[in-house]
């Protein structure tokens, strides 16, 4: 049990050390962007009708602690990040955690459901492309696995727009209806994102599912081919009971092990098919922050809550893998 | 008779132990079918790219536009009408024009009388190889335009844009790849040549650099483009990106490679024969997965196109008169594109071919490139 804590401590470390790392690219990524908030924020009193000087913003950086060295604003960047804070976007003016807070749940669900959507459909079905020796459902899965690339969600995205728009005339965007997008949450709230939801997390499940089917796929087949296979057929087990007990359960690990760049890969989709679908309460948020206004504390603060989700997510799996996996499990116990 | 079954037994035997990697990948390649229908969709695509302005009546940009048919429908050519039966192709003379009667909206109007021949190799929109200008087409209409795909909202015929949009994309991609394959060979290669620490280090960044999702961090380098960059300047950060990016997937296999193989017998032979690291890793453990990673370089490669054309449609790549699928779909989510204008998605088809195709070819190269194929099955 000592050496389990032992290794999950270990995991958390790294886990740790890999945001630690990524924090340190994405603020200095944001650091590259010309101008600073303080120049942004004096921009905004230009605006309003002030007059300003070349002092006025040395004042404004002074006051915003960007005057301060390059690793010591990092420091405290990274510092306030883990605590959740990430002060105030530049141009919205607002707290960045209060902003975001719904809104990242929210896309994450969305995102979490896509995965679980993809796998839900992948591994029974890439279990059966894999032991069936039907030639049409083996080419067919192969055909909608390509489709899943060659065919990307945004593309999806726009097709099924163009869809049920010449078809119903509702181009089915939004998260909510009009009445609703402000309302506090109730039964009929939650029915009427439900029953807007299942389009995002469709078409972001969309090539998540091709990509899984064809992992499942290459997985088992590498596994029915063992002898440990043959050598349980041997003494009698067959079927299902066959198949779920031996080889699918060795083809489980690496499905777990990647589900964290899975999840990259839905994150990738998230802004793009946000704005197609006029998802405000998600990721489209970054883009406005990032093509509209050039706001790099929202932009840094949103790279870095989606790289921490991966990351926690690479670090749940490295547990659950140790204690269901037994060859691992046994690793780490010794 | 059983003389020459062995003998051709034997030449054939022959010519496998002596036939070269690559005729070897080649042999295997030609057996799949979907592969090789996949290489010759991809290679008349990339071919009907690089003779884009040939192949294409009208210059893709804002010059070649036509003022009088704005957001047109796509002109399909006709053999015979309601007029009589013409052996030459024809479409009909479009006219646009506004008044009182349509209460000042611009109407378009199909003149059926006044029919527009096709021509084969007419001269129009000049357009350059090499330093020489030309200005023959493969085909166009005696009189007006011709748009086989239709019109965008300025007027530019979206049948020349497509193509050109081809090879755009190729261009971007090849950059990207290149740039990437770069990156990965001397990160991917030090990290796997001398192992230990270098290696955890290399590798600890490697994985941080994956765990950030691309397409997110890639909006907030592409939003430091300063507006005041020219389209070509634009092109070609963008495909720098794509290249920064896209190392770390690639950069992994090469170190595990390197890691297998620099503990077989002929490195060792090398350096005891007083190889230095560098010959070491040139002569013989470069040329040892070479195939592999030109593969994993086709793989890679719609995975490029694919990421410029995201960036480009949500704005923030390429921009006009740079023509790519991104840059030609920016505005179709607008419900009068999506309502009336339906042939702004005819690009779309030729895209996903072209992805498709790629697949195909790289799937199949990588089963002919596995040396153990054939003794698996």
């Amino acid at each position: 049990m000592a050496k389990f804590a032992h290794f999950v401590v270990l995991r958390a470390l790294l886990a740790f050390f890999t945001l630690v790392v990524v924090s340190f690219i994405v603020f200095s990524l944001m650091e590259l962007v010309p101008g600073d908030c303080a120049e942004r924020y004096v921009a905004f009193k230009n605006s309003a009708g002030a007059a300003i000087s070349i002092e006025d913003i040395e004042v404004e950086r002074v006051r915003l602690g960007l005057d301060r060295p390059y690793i010591e604003r990092w420091g405290k960047w990274i510092f306030n990040a883990f605590q959740g804070e990430f002060g105030d976007s530049c141009i919205l003016r607002l707290n960045i955690s209060q902003l975001l807070g719904q809104k990242f749940w929210l896309s994450l669900g969305i995102c979490l459901s896509a995965l679980a959507l993809a796998y839900a459909i992948a591994i029974p079905v890439g279990i059966i492309a894999a032991t069936s020796r039907n030639p049409y459902l083996n080419n067919g899965l192969r055909l909608v696995s390509y489709m899943g690339l060659a065919l990307p969600n945004f593309l999806l995205a726009l097709m099924i727009m163009l869809f049920s728009t010449v078809m119903f005339g509702d181009s089915l965007t939004g998260l909510f209806s009009k009445e609703f997008r402000d309302a506090p949450w109730d039964y009929a709230r939650v029915m009427d994102f439900l029953s807007r939801a299942w389009l995002p997390v469709f078409i972001l499940g969309w090539s998540a599912t091709a990509f899984a089917i064809q992992t499942v796929r290459a997985l088992m087949s590498d596994e029915i081919g063992k002898l440990y296979v043959t050598a349980a057929a041997a003494r009698g087990v067959t079927g299902r009971k066959l198949l779920m007990r031996y080889p699918a359960r060795h083809a489980l690990s690496p499905i777990i092990n990647s589900l964290g760049f899975d999840l990259n890969r839905i994150f990738n989709e998230l802004p793009i098919v946000a704005l197609i679908l006029t998802l405000t309460e998600a990721g489209s948020l970054l883009i406005e922050a990032l093509a509209r206004s050039n706001d790099q504390q929202l932009a840094g603060a949103i790279i870095f809550f989606l790289t921490a989700s991966i990351v926690t997510i690479n670090f749940i799996t490295d547990i659950i893998l140790a204690l269901t996996d037994p060859r691992i499990r046994s690793s780490i116990l010794g | 008779m059983s003389d020459t079954v062995i003998s051709q037994d034997q030449k054939d035997k022959e010519a496998y132990f002596t036939a070269g990697q690559g005729q070897l990948i080649w042999t295997r390649f030609k057996k799949q079918k979907a592969a090789m229908v996949g290489a010759m969709v991809l290679a008349v695509l990339i071919l009907s790219g690089l003779f884009a302005p040939f192949l294409t009546p009208y210059d893709p940009t804002i010059a070649g536009r036509d003022k009088e048919y704005l957001n047109g429908e796509p002109q399909i050519p006709k053999f015979w009408d309601e007029n009589g039966f013409s052996a030459r192709p024809f479409v009909y003379t479009y006219e646009r024009q506004r008044s009182i009667k349509t209460n000042f909206r611009w109407q378009t109007t199909i003149d059926r009388e006044a029919r527009r021949y096709v021509v084969l190799l007419p001269k129009g929109d000049k357009y350059s190889y090499f330093g020489i200008e030309f200005e023959t087409h493969l085909f166009g209409v005696d009189k007006g335009y011709i748009h086989l795909f239709g019109t965008d909202s300025t007027g530019k015929d979206i049948f020349s844009r497509t193509f050109h949009a081809i090879n755009t994309s190729m261009a971007v991609g090849t950059i990207g790849v290149v740039i990437a394959f770069f990156m990965a060979l001397m990160i991917g290669g030090v990290s796997g040549y001398y192992g230990g620490w270098i290696d955890s280090i290399l590798q600890m960044i490697t994985d941080a650099v994956r765990t950030i999702p691309t397409i997110p961090l890639f909006m907030a380098l592409a939003a430091f483009i300063p507006a005041e960059w020219s389209a070509e300047e634009r092109f070609f950060f963008i495909s720098l990106l794509l290249g920064f990016i896209g190392w770390p997937t690639l950069a992994r296999r090469v170190r595990t490679h390197l890691l297998a193989e620099r503990s077989q017998e002929y490195v060792l032979a090398a350096q005891l024969c007083g190889a230095s690291s560098g010959h070491v890793i040139r002569k013989h453990l470069l040329p040892s997965f070479t195939s592999y990673i030109i593969v994993d370089l086709i793989i890679s490669f719609p995975y490029m196109v694919l990421s410029e054309t995201a960036l480009s449609f949500i704005g923030l790549g390429l921009k006009d008169p740079v023509n790519s699928l991104g840059v030609m779909l920016q505005n179709v989510t607008s419900a009068d594109v999506l309502l009336n204008y339906q042939w702004y998605f005819i690009p779309v088809l030729f895209f996903i071919t072209l992805v498709l195709a790629f697949v195909f070819v790289g799937d199949g190269l990588r089963d002919a490139a596995d040396p153990y194929a054939d003794t698996k099955k």
